[in-house]
């Protein structure tokens, strides 16, 4: 029963590596086009191997992954991937980098470099656009990484502990840097992260991961778009609360 | 700068000025350790009459031919070998045990096989210099980082794309490490090479001067052939810098 609006499909899948270890056990989730999703987990708990399964940079051992119904062979066009450090290309130019998944596959026209420059100049950083990247801070790598992601107007991002190395101020701006980028084209979101504050400030939905399982999800439902300093209310904190006990009571029972 | 470099050229001067004092006023015999002034006056002399020009030329061509053939034959088998692993695993013994070879010692069967004169020295340089850029082409596209390939792959960039785009400027600094290691072995191969193969260019002329027991003009030589490194090497760096200037200092001005 293939459903319209289900973007992301993940299906009884698994993943072992090459020596057997199985990192991933029958996951069973769908993200719906528009949401933003977060999966929260420790180090080492296959998060990222999920993410990677997603956006179809990992096969699958078992099981099955769709993306609009349509089953992820290779990795997908469809999916803009933010990885856990900026990964810019140090010879290119801010505006060079925003524009590399165009100019790898054709000559980068003036309404591409506009539409660029229309991205930066959301995140803020639109008068650094001929610098490279060893001359910009962390948070700005970041941004730059986030707007080449978006640059093609994907309809999906998959964003990999993208915030972790920032300090707590620039990481809040640039969280409300995202909320706006992927608010304006309504962008299905798949985030992953170690830190409950920030997937409950970003996702609609919190999934805990541990241990290669989805153990279990809860629904965030502050208004959007989310005020900044409704990271400081009862509810908020009471919901990370909940979250954190998801986690531990696995963790307990499991050691 | 100069202010940077003034001890040093005092501390050439006293050097000289020992030097000259020494041979002149003890037992040792000019014919084996010559006073600067001679070397001086022979190495003026080689320039104004254009006996020196005629071996600087050859040398200089020899080194930068074969610098030239044996970088980018090296940078483009360091790609071949990078990328294709099979061709790799079947070459790779070799290519050890040609490294190994002193290229030098080939000098003997490249004359049996080329004829004397600039030929085989400029094989020899080449020779020296393609293992350099081997090493390094292949270090470098080796070392990208794994998530800029898996950029790379979710861009749907394939294979050529991801050499162009990616490793190639990636792995640039270390490649030109390698040329800059080539240049400084490239001169000490075509002047050696010459020492053996040759009849012009500056180490057959010492091998000349030590026939003649010529040894200011042996020392003479030794300047010109350390002045045309410095010169050369300069080259390499400045290359160097403008291909990665962009990096350091951006595009700001």
């Amino acid at each position: 029963m293939p459903n319209e609006n289900v973007f992301f499909a993940i299906d009884k899948a698994s993943y072992a590596f090459e020596d057997g270890n199985r990192v991933l056990h029958d996951i069973e989730w769908e993200v719906p086009s528009g949401a933003f999703h977060c999966l929260v987990g420790r180090s080492g708990c296959g998060k990222t191997t999920l993410l990677k399964l997603a956006a179809g940079l990992l096969q699958p051992s078992s099981g099955r992954i769709s993306i609009e119904n349509q089953p992820v062979l290779k990795p997908s066009q469809k999916v803009g991937f933010v990885f856990q450090t900026p990964a810019l290309l140090e010879w290119l130019s801010v505006l060079e980098n925003a524009l590399l998944p165009i100019s790898l596959h054709r000559r980068v026209n003036e309404e591409d470099r506009d539409a660029a420059r229309k991205l930066l100049d959301l995140v803020g950083i639109a008068d650094l656009e001929a610098r490279v990247p060893a001359q910009l801070s962390g948070g700005q790598q970041s941004r730059v990484a986030l707007v080449r992601a978006l640059v093609t107007s994907p309809p999906a991002l998959v964003m990999d502990e993208p915030f972790a190395a920032l300090d707590a101020i620039t990481r809040d701006e640039i969280q409300d840097d995202l909320l706006r980028l992927v608010a304006l084209n309504q962008t299905t979101v798949l985030f992953v992260t170690h830190d409950i504050m920030e997937a409950v400030y970003l996702g609609d939905r919190v999934a805990v991961v541990d241990q290669g399982k989805i153990l279990s999800s809860a629904s965030i439902s502050t208004p959007r778009p989310r005020d900044p300093n409704c990271r400081y209310d009862a509810d908020f904190a009471a919901t990370c609360q909940k979250i954190r006990s998801m986690m531990s009571s696995n963790t307990a029972s499991a050691a | 700068m100069i202010r940077n470099y003034l001890p040093s050229f005092i501390l050439l001067l006293v050097f000289l000025t020992g030097w000259e004092a020494m041979v002149r006023f003890t037992e040792i015999s000019s014919l084996v350790v010559p006073p600067p002034s001679a070397v001086f006056s022979v190495l003026w002399d080689g320039f104004t009459t254009g006996f020196l020009w005629k071996h600087v030329w050859v040398t200089s061509a020899t080194t930068v031919i074969g610098f030239l053939l044996g970088c980018v034959i090296g940078f483009v088998c360091g790609v071949i070998l990078g990328e294709i692993e099979p061709l790799r695993r079947l070459f790779w013994p070799y290519i050890l045990a040609m490294q190994v070879v002193p290229k030098l010692a080939l000098a003997p069967i490249f004359i049996i096989w080329f004829g004397f004169g600039m030929k085989p020295t400029v094989i020899i340089t080449a020779l020296i210099c393609f293992f350099p850029l081997l090493e390094n082409t292949m270090v470098a596209l080796d070392s990208v980082t794994s998530e800029k390939r898996q950029l790379f792959r979710m861009l749907g960039a394939g294979r050529w794309k991801t050499l162009i785009h990616l490793q190639i400027p990636s792995g640039l600094p270390v490649i030109l490490a390698g040329v800059r290691v080539a240049i400084v072995l490239a001169l000490v191969g075509a002047v050696v090479g010459e020492f053996v193969t040759g009849s012009e260019g500056l180490g057959a002329s010492i091998i000349a001067a030590q026939g003649m027991m010529d040894s200011s003009l042996i020392f003479a030589l030794l300047i010109t052939i350390t002045a045309l490194g410095l010169l050369l090497y300069q080259l390499v760096l400045f290359f160097e810098y403008w291909l990665l200037s962009r990096r350091v200092k951006g595009k700001i001005h």
